[in-house]
C-alpha cells in the first residue's frame, strides 16, 4: 500500500465517522424536541397530539384568544378549578402563557419555550 | 353570532370550490350576509374570474399585517339578492405561494389565532355565514381552517383512494378537534348515492350525494347553479346541506 493510498483510506474513514456523528447529533436534537411536544409552540398539529382534556382546553383558548380560567370553564362546561389545573399544565409545557391584569389572571397561547 | 363552515376534502378535485361557491349563493338567496374565502394557499381556487378583483390578500391577514375588512370585496350584482356576498382571496402569485409553503410552526400558530380573530371581526360586522374553501388533505392551511370552523363539509368522490383517506382525516382531525361534520358524495356514477358498496363506514354521516354530470362542469364557468337552476341535483344537494347544518348547529 502506498502512502497516497493509505491517506485516501484515512480520509474516507474520517468522512464516514463524521457522517455518523452528524446523524447521532441530529437524532439527539430531534428526540429532545419531540419530548411529547413539551416546550413547543402550540400550532394546530401539536394541538392534535395533546391528550383529550388538554386539547379541549387549548382549543377553547384558541377560540377565546385571551381568557381567565373562569371564561374557559364556562366554554368547556367544566369546573373552574379543573380548567385552572389544565391551563397551568399547558403553561408548564410552554404552550400557554399567563399574565395578570388587576386581580385577574389571563391565559393566552404562548410562543413556546424552545428555539 | 354567525356560523363558520370549512369545505375540505381528503384529496384534490372532488368539488370543494364548486360546492363552496354554490353554498355561498344558497345562503345569499335566503337573505344571509355571506363571506367566502379562498384559503387554498398552495393552489389558489381563483374563483375571482367570476367575482371582482382585490389587491389585498388573505396571506397578509394571516400574517397580521392586514385587517380582514380591507381584504374582502363585495360582490354587488343581482344574483346575490336578497343577501350580501363578500369574497377574499389568497395570493396566487408564485412568490407568495412559495413563501406560504415555507412558514414555520410559530407562524402557523399565530395564523390560527388570527383566523379566530377574523371570525369574530366578520361576525361582529354583520356577516352571518363564513365559508372557507380549503386545500385538500392535511397541512397547516387546511387544518387551521378546520380548527376555526363550526361545521366541516367533507366533499369526497366514490373512489377507494378518496374514501380510505377520508376516514383517517375524520378520525384523526375532525373528531379530535371536536368538529361537527358531514360528507358530500360528489361525482357519483349511475346516480347511485354510494357507488362502492361497503366502503363507507355506516357511522360516517353522508349528507347528500351528487351525480357526476358534465353540465355541472360546463355551466359552472358562467353561472351559479343554486341561482340559475335551483332544481338541479347539485343545487338540491347544496340546499340539503344548508338545512342539515342549521339543524345540527341549532341543537347545540
Ligand atoms: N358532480 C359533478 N359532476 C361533474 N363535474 C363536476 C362535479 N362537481 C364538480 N365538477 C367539476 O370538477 C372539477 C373540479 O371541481 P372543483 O374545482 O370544485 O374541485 P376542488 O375540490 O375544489 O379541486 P381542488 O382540490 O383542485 O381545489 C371542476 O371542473 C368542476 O366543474
Ligand atoms: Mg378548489
Amino acid at each position: 500500500m502506498t502512502i497516497d493510498d493509505s491517506n485516501e483510506e484515512i480520509v474516507n474513514l474520517l468522512k464516514e465517522i463524521s457522517g455518523k456523528l452528524d446523524r447521532i447529533l441530529m437524532q439527539g436534537t430531534s428526540t429532545k424536541e419531540s419530548d411529547e411536544g413539551i416546550f413547543d409552540v402550540l400550532d394546530v398539529m401539536t394541538l392534535l397530539t395533546l391528550p383529550d382534556h388538554l386539547r379541549a382546553t387549548a382549543t377553547a383558548l384558541f377560540e377565546l384568544g385571551s381568557a381567565t380560567a373562569e371564561d374557559l370553564a364556562e366554554k368547556t362546561h367544566k369546573e373552574r378549578a379543573v380548567e385552572s389545573n389544565y391551563l397551568n399544565q399547558l403553561v408548564r409545557m410552554g404552550h400557554v402563557v399567563k399574565g395578570r391584569s388587576g386581580r385577574k389572571v389571563y391565559f393566552s397561547i404562548g410562543e413556546g419555550l424552545g428555539k | 353570532m354567525g356560523i363558520s363552515i370549512a369545505v375540505h376534502s381528503s384529496k384534490g378535485g372532488s368539488g370543494k370550490t364548486s360546492f363552496s361557491i354554490n353554498l355561498a349563493f344558497a345562503y345569499t338567496s335566503a337573505g344571509k350576509s355571506v363571506c367566502l374565502l379562498d384559503a387554498d394557499f398552495k393552489a389558489p381556487s381563483l374563483f375571482n374570474y367570476m367575482f371582482p378583483d382585490s389587491d389585498r390578500w388573505l396571506n397578509d391577514v394571516l400574517d397580521g399585517k392586514c385587517d380582514i375588512m380591507d381584504a374582502i370585496v363585495e360582490v354587488a350584482d343581482d344574483t346575490v339578492a336578497p343577501g350580501k356576498l363578500y369574497v377574499g382571496y389568497c395570493n396566487p402569485d408564485i412568490d407568495a405561494v412559495r413563501e406560504m409553503s415555507g412558514k414555520d410552526r410559530k407562524w402557523q400558530s399565530k395564523a390560527l389565532q388570527n383566523i379566530m380573530g377574523v371570525k369574530k371581526k366578520l361576525f361582529s360586522s354583520g356577516i352571518d355565514v363564513l365559508i372557507i374553501d380549503t386545500g385538500p388533505g392535511v397541512d397547516f392551511t387546511s387544518v387551521n381552517a378546520i380548527a376555526a370552523a363550526d361545521y366541516v363539509i367533507m366533499v369526497t368522490k366514490p373512489a377507494r383512494s378518496h374514501q380510505k383517506y377520508m376516514e383517517q382525516i375524520i378520525d384523526g382531525i375532525y373528531i379530535p378537534l371536536g368538529k361537527d361534520y358531514g360528507v358530500i358524495m360528489n361525482k357519483c356514477h349511475d346516480n347511485k348515492p354510494i357507488a362502492i358498496p361497503g366502503l363507507v363506514d355506516p357511522d360516517i354521516p353522508v349528507v347528500a350525494s351528487i351525480p357526476c354530470l358534465c353540465d355541472i362542469a360546463t355551466r359552472s364557468d358562467s353561472e351559479v347553479l343554486t341561482v340559475a337552476d335551483p332544481e338541479h341535483p347539485f343545487s338540491k344537494a347544496v340546499f340539503t346541506v344548508v338545512r342539515t347544518i342549521e339543524d345540527c348547529l341549532s341543537n347545540k
